[in-house]
């Protein structure tokens, strides 16, 4: 069977005056040339070209079999990927090691319980040097809430180097101790590219433009959107056009996440679904944004303790682990990381204040 | 409706074809359908010429008759049902993906989806040792997850390397790239029929929904067609080369919060078996799964199993086998 016009991403105004002038198979334009293209379809040469470049079959085969590739090298590729720590060694089990590369992670929960805390550990630990297992990446942050606090990012940016810098001593090896020459509170801060987005048209934009700011600084490895769900939650009409957007929105996450090898970590606020019997908390955004992350978080409150529940991964069992928020970032409850708890948990406490956490309570 | 070109059967000259386009005969559609009395004066041809052009046009154009009989023998040459892995599953299915269709899973997010599709790409892969092309359109495949579900299948590591290379992976990540992909498919395959060896048998394409929404809803109808071209594409390719295709789709709520599978209903035609899976309400955490069966040719609609996804993904682990149907 032939592959008809009408299914190439053509222009539509091109596509049916093609259909008209009678070329219905790819087949019927590629044969042609393109002066004889324009006369015929009553279209512009220079459209014409166009035409004959994006149906002629060299040009589809360099694009699309850049993406093939068997199971084996897929897994692979996988195994020599590292992934992006969380400082929360139980969090990180359940990932399969941390947030990963090349895929989208959705964080989802209530105001307060700590997206952007995720968020901001995630900007630092991005950038570990690879001795020390890190990635040694940069971060691209896309801010749609000005809910970035710099100065706790630069309470999370000095633990960060203090901790590398105690395996430092742990260890005594000559890499690490050149790495942390460089890897100081300025390094990190200076390598996390932020970006304030204030409006859906600011953000859909910023994405268009991303995969080529992304070429320029190609160690960028993670991109952060907090939140994907501020815009979209007002100053919407049509709300099909939101659910189109959104999906667009999501293809173009999953591709540049692919494509670059990079993490892509969002955030989404939650709303409340009002069922027959009783109402649930669930994610915003609907239904169908539910299928755009690859691996869903959802952080939530238990009383006092905070937890964070893998609702959907494709490689990993659904588990519900505890969390806190230190002064020093996203961590484990209680001090047990297991190879740094002998030199670390004497000099800082790790428990937060209790009666802190009262004032976030609902 | 292809334009008349020389070369395209005998005696359909450069000289006739001019003349023709003259007197606004361009495709074939249009000299078959033109009386071709009127067309021979008017355009001062041979009527004889004609009739027999367009004798040769109709007998290279039209489809092609068969007999019952004849199908029901190429039937058997030609089908193939792969067993999904999973017993209660493929007591839902008949036995499994028959070749030639289009099965569809449709589910919430979270709900299975992708871990059915993958196991039943192992499996076929690591039992039956055919090859499977999977498209990921979502990122959701997992290279891991794969060796995973076909440790479970062999022990062996040159097995399972062998497996892993059986499953072929494509990245797309929106609908025109995946129609220029399922062309390259047929091309391939139609390259392919001369070497003998492992077929391929099983095209996994998850999901259809996340290519196809971007370019459905606001008040554009382009979508709308891409969606159809996708499904004649996937439907034929199904047929031609006896492949069982298997996609995924989301689900939507209609009205009464009943949830359907979405796409809408000029999708609900497309594949020949719709099978529906979703969380246990009570047990929200279990690893239980309900898969019912929403459309089919051969068993009672309705049906359901409760199918379980752990470790193994969909396979039974070796000591537990109790069935539990409705």
């Amino acid at each position: 069977m032939q592959r008809e016009v009408g299914s190439c991403p053509l222009a539509p105004s091109v596509r049916s005056r093609l259909i008209a002038a009678g070329f219905h198979t790819v087949q019927d334009v590629v044969e042609v040339t393109a002066s004889e293209l324009a006369r015929e379809a009553g279209i512009s040469e220079d459209s014409a070209v166009k035409v004959l470049q994006i149906l002629r079959p060299e040009n589809q085969r360099g694009s699309s079999t850049a993406q093939k590739h068997t199971a084996l090298a897929l897994l692979e590729e996988e195994q020599a990927q590292a992934s992006i720590i969380t400082f929360c060694s139980a969090l990180d089990e359940s990932l399969g090691g941390g947030v990963p590369l090349s895929k989208v992670t959705e964080i989802c929960g209530p105001p307060g319980v700590g997206k952007t805390h995720l968020c901001m550990q995630l900007a630092v630990d991005v950038q570990i040097p690879e001795c020390f297992g890190g990635v040694d990446g940069e971060t691209m942050y896309i801010d749609t809430e000005n809910s970035l606090l710099v100065e706790r990012l630069v309470d999370v940016a000095n633990a960060c180097v203090l901790h590398c810098s105690l395996i430092t001593q742990a260890h005594q090896q000559d890499d690490q101790k050149i790495a942390m020459q460089r890897f100081t509170l300025n390094h990190i801060l200076s390598h996390i590219h932020y970006v304030n987005c204030h409006s859906y048209a600011e953000l859909l934009a910023q994405m268009l433009v991303l995969p080529d700011f992304i070429a320029q600084h190609s160690k960028i490895k993670l991109v952060i959107i907090d939140s994907i769900a501020f815009p979209f939650r007002h100053s919407f009409d049509d709300l099909s056009l939101r659910t189109r957007l959104l999906n667009m929105l999501a293809q173009q996450l999953i591709h540049i996440a692919n494509q670059h090898k990079l993490a892509i970590v969002l955030t989404n606020q939650m709303t409340t679904r009002i069922g027959s019997s009783e109402s649930l908390l669930v994610p915003a955004l609907g239904e169908s944004w539910g299928h755009a992350a690859t691996n869903r978080i959802i952080l939530h409150w238990e009383r006092l303790q905070r937890f964070a529940a893998l609702y959907k991964a494709p490689n990993q069992k659904d588990v519900t682990v505890q969390f806190e928020i230190t002064h020093k970032g996203f961590r484990d409850v209680q001090a047990v990381e297991p190879e740094t708890s002998s030199s670390k948990s004497e000099i800082n406490p790790r428990k937060r204040p209790r009666e802190h956490d009262k004032e976030y309570q609902p | 409706m292809v334009i008349l070109r020389e070369g395209l059967c005998p005696g359909l000259t450069a000289d006739l074809i001019t003349v023709l386009k003259k007197n606004h005969v361009r495709t074939v559609v249009d000299l078959v359908a033109s009386d071709l009395e009127q067309l021979a004066r008017k355009c001062s041809l041979s009527y004889k010429t004609l009739v027999a052009v367009r004798r040769v046009l109709l007998a290279q154009y039209s489809a092609f008759p068969s007999n019952g009989a004849d199908l029901y023998e190429e039937l058997k040459a030609s089908t193939a049902i792969l067993p999904t892995g999973n017993k209660k599953l493929d007591t839902l299915l008949d036995s499994g993906l028959y070749t030639g269709e289009v099965t569809e899973i449709s589910g919430a997010p979270g709900s299975g989806k992708t871990q059915l599709c993958q196991s039943i790409a192992a499996n076929v892969a690591a039992t039956l040792h055919q090859r499977v092309c999977y498209i990921d359109t979502t990122g959701g495949l997992s290279g891991t997850r794969l060796l995973q579900l076909i440790q479970c299948k062999t022990q062996q590591e040159d097995e399972q390397a062998a497996t892993l290379e059986r499953i072929q992976v494509i990245h797309v990540f929106d609908a025109y790239k995946l129609l220029d992909v399922l062309q390259g498919l047929r091309q391939s395959f139609s390259q392919q029929l001369l070497r003998s060896g492992e077929k391929l048998r099983l095209v996994v394409v998850d999901s259809v929904c996340a290519v196809v929404y971007p370019l459905l809803g606001g008040k554009q109808t382009e979508g709308m067609a891409v969606m159809m071209y996708l499904a004649r594409e996937l439907k034929t390719l199904a047929h031609d080369f006896s492949l069982a295709v298997l996609v995924t789709n989301h689900i939507t709520k209609d009205a009464s919060a009943v949830s359907r599978p979405a796409l809408g209903r000029s999708w609900s035609f497309v594949p020949s078996i719709r099978i529906q899976i979703h969380r246990d309400e009570k047990n929200k955490q279990g690893e239980n799964r309900l898969v019912s069966l929403v459309k089919s040719s051969r068993q009672p609609a309705n049906l359901q199993v409760e199918v379980e996804i752990g470790w193994c993904g969909i396979f039974e682990e070796k000591n537990m086998s109790t069935a539990c149907g409705t």
